[in-house]
């Protein structure tokens, strides 16, 4: 038998509505739902409060903890640069793994690298760039010797680059008409004992294979806090190195520091562009040229995950108990609002609406919560030096006990998007008791 | 055969819950129908598938077999999808303990089927005070729930089966829960729309006055029917 049979049209709506009729009925139908969401979340005011504190306390933490997390690492990565090779460096290819006089920059690399730093869609980006030309050596003193790095730098352009020039303790940066003058950290200094006008030998293979030797006299010394720099890092004028180790011409890296860390990626494939026809030279990131940094701050990312991870977990649990329970204590109401002529699927949506407004709201409080916090800490920085004790070296650069939390759109619309998607999730389950209720069970107590 | 010229029309209807030790057969093989404007009481003992009956005519619950013919559809055969949309247009509810949305106004309760349906605003309004002033409960419109008496919750919900014009209006011992007073103006009221707009109302009841006042009165026993009777309007049986 069929289940139809011709009856009387309906007073309201026709019965095979036209794609604008269906679509009109389901706006319509989708915002009473949505209405009576709605009221429902406002309807048990103090549990939806309570649930939306533990979503927006949450996602405040999550942009609190990944501000500060972005900006200790931008510190991180700032010392590491500046100290380092730079957020960009261009080297020869060899350079990285042999650290040798031999593969190095000759005159004519050095000239198409410096024009491809003029570039225009480079050159706005960049801070500064020193060339450098280092050698490994050893310092000696009537009093000792010891290993050293050997930097031969231009001082002036070393200043718009490096913070060691304003790490003074003695004596003085050196000048660009200095000759003999050397730049030595305070361990080195205590341990050949030495001060500024005194005069020390630095002995390295030159480019010919040949030890060489250099008298030079301290000029200053400076002290970083990071021991591995302050016993073993030697600055002298690059002339006098290119002099000294029959390199003229030449440099071992050019060290290009960015206006922004996040414009490295850019430049770097900017530079490669100009530079990968040059033979002799190659372009590196700084998560290139300083692997053990790239990886401090992979380890510090995940750790930072893991406790995202059980953020997400506890919000997503506070969303799914509000909800479930709130599905549980209302199985009679999904019952009546069966009856009168809802579907499951829109029984189910109700629910869902309810946590997807709930987790809506969270999500704008957590980011106003998250986003006055962040920007006190902004103002004054988040000073740990009370918890760190002293002085922090982490791989090779030292680690500023007062953090500036650093904004980053990206970041913080993925912390948003991460709740909303938690939340939602954790208002499917809910959603799906709600669509599998039986009417005729739910209204038992009538009977 | 056809169940247009019906309001409702039953084909050896089985309604049978399968539990251990043994099935439970609710309701044993009920051929009914009910004209169109009728004023129908099913009586009966607590058991007997007062209630089942009613969830299998409003479609809330399928038949194990048979026929339940509405508004000229065979809801047993009806998708989920047609079931809901016949429950919107063509039945209406009341319940025993109101069952009104506890979240909305009485008038948003009383609209809320014509929400659905996409009734215009005016035409929503001006059904609604209409109604609210024909059975009474005029200027409690903006009230919640909580904020009304028994009685003023149950013409709510009566507002709400009929405002939308349904076929048939199936209502679960509606004056269960009120006092004799309340009861019988409530009686009053769904007897005035029975008479004014041709409403059918079947009630599932254990209440002497509304099996008095109702126009047929069937009698079910072990879920089957026991007796059939047609009555006057004093509740005396006019044939069987």
């Amino acid at each position: 038998m069929s289940a139809t049979e011709p009856a009387a049209a309906p007073q309201h709506g026709p019965t095979h509505p036209s794609p604008v009729g269906r679509w009109a009925s389901w706006r319509r139908r989708t915002s009473t739902l949505v209405f009576l969401s709605a009221r429902n979340v406002v309807r048990e005011l103090r549990r939806s409060l309570l649930t939306s504190s533990a979503m927006a306390i949450g996602l405040a933490l999550l942009v609190i903890s990944r501000t500060i997390a972005d900006g200790a690492h931008e510190d991180w990565i700032d010392s590491g640069v500046r100290l380092g090779a730079g957020h960009v460096a261009v080297q020869a290819p060899g350079y990285l793994t042999s650290g040798a006089l031999a593969d190095r920059l000759g005159p004519a690399q050095l000239s198409e690298a410096e024009r491809a730093l003029a570039a225009p869609d480079v050159a706005p980006r960049i801070e500064a760039a020193v060339e450098r030309l280092s050698a490994s050596g050893l310092a000696a003193s009537a009093a000792s010797s010891f290993p050293v790095q050997i930097d031969g730098v231009i001082p002036t352009r070393e200043r718009q680059f490096s913070q060691l020039p304003e790490q003074v303790v003695d004596g003085r940066y050196l000048e660009d008409d200095d000759r003999l003058s050397a730049f030595i950290g305070v361990g080195l200094a205590r341990r050949l004992e030495l001060r500024p006008g005194s005069r020390f030998v630095l002995t390295s293979q030159n480019s010919e294979s040949e030890i060489a030797g250099q008298l030079v006299r301290v000029a200053g010394t400076f002290r970083t806090g990071i021991p591995e720099v302050d016993d073993g890092l030697v600055q002298i004028p690059i002339e006098t190195a290119r002099t000294w180790l029959t390199a003229p011409g030449s440099a071992t890296t050019i060290a290009v520091l960015l206006q922004s860390s996040r414009d490295v990626d850019g430049v770097v494939r900017a530079l490669r562009a100009r530079l990968d026809s040059v033979s002799g030279v190659r372009v590196l990131s700084w998560r290139e040229a300083s692997p053990e940094l790239e990886a401090a701050v992979k380890i510090d990312d995940a750790g930072d995950y893991i406790f995202h991870g059980i953020l997400f977990v506890i919000v997503g649990l506070a969303v799914l108990n509000a909800v479930l329970m709130s599905v549980l204590n209302r199985k009679r109401e999904f019952g009546v609002l069966r009856a009168l002529g809802l579907r499951r699927v829109e029984t189910g949506a109700v629910v869902f609406g309810e946590g997807v407004l709930l987790t809506l709201a969270s999500g704008a409080a957590g980011m106003i919560l998250g986003f006055a916090i962040t920007w006190i800490f902004w103002r004054n920085g988040l000073d740990l030096s009370g918890l760190m004790g002293g002085e922090m070296t982490m791989s090779g650069t030292l680690v500023d006990p007062v953090i500036v939390p650093a904004f980053r759109l990206s970041a913080m619309t993925q912390s948003l998007g991460f709740i909303l998607v938690i939340g939602i999730l954790a208002s499917l389950y809910p959603a799906q008791q709600a669509m599998r209720i039986d009417v005729a069970e739910a209204m038992k107590f009538e009977r | 055969m056809s169940g247009s010229e019906y309001a409702v029309r039953t084909v050896d209807l089985w309604k049978i819950y399968e539990q251990e030790p043994a099935p439970v057969q609710a309701i044993r093989g009920v051929t009914l129908e009910v004209e169109k404007g009728d004023f129908v009481a099913l009586a009966g003992p607590s058991g007997s598938g007062k209630s089942t009956l009613l969830n299998l005519l409003g479609g809330l619950t399928r038949p194990t077999r048979g026929e339940v013919w509405v508004a000229g559809k065979n809801i047993a055969e009806l998708s989920e999808r047609a079931l809901s949309r016949l429950r919107l247009e063509k039945i209406g509810f009341v319940f025993q303990a109101y069952n009104l949305l506890p979240v909305l106004t009485a008038r948003e309760n009383a609209e809320f089927t014509l929400l659905l349906r996409g009734v215009p605003a005016e035409d929503r309004r001006r059904r609604i005070e209409a109604l609210f002033r024909d059975i009474g409960i005029d200027g409690l419109e903006d009230r919640r729930p909580a904020k009304l008496s028994g009685g003023q919750q149950q013409r709510v919900a009566v507002a709400r089966a009929v405002v939308g014009e349904p076929s048939i209006v199936l209502a679960d011992e509606p004056t269960a829960n009120l006092d004799s007073v309340t009861s019988a103006a409530l009686l009053e009221v769904m007897e005035r729309l029975n008479h004014q707009h041709g409403t059918t109302f079947i009630f599932a009841t254990h209440d002497p006055r509304v099996m008095e006042r109702s126009h047929r009165l069937i009698r079910l026993v072990d879920g089957a029917v026991d007796a059939d009777i047609r009555q006057n309007v004093h509740g005396e049986a006019a044939t069987t």
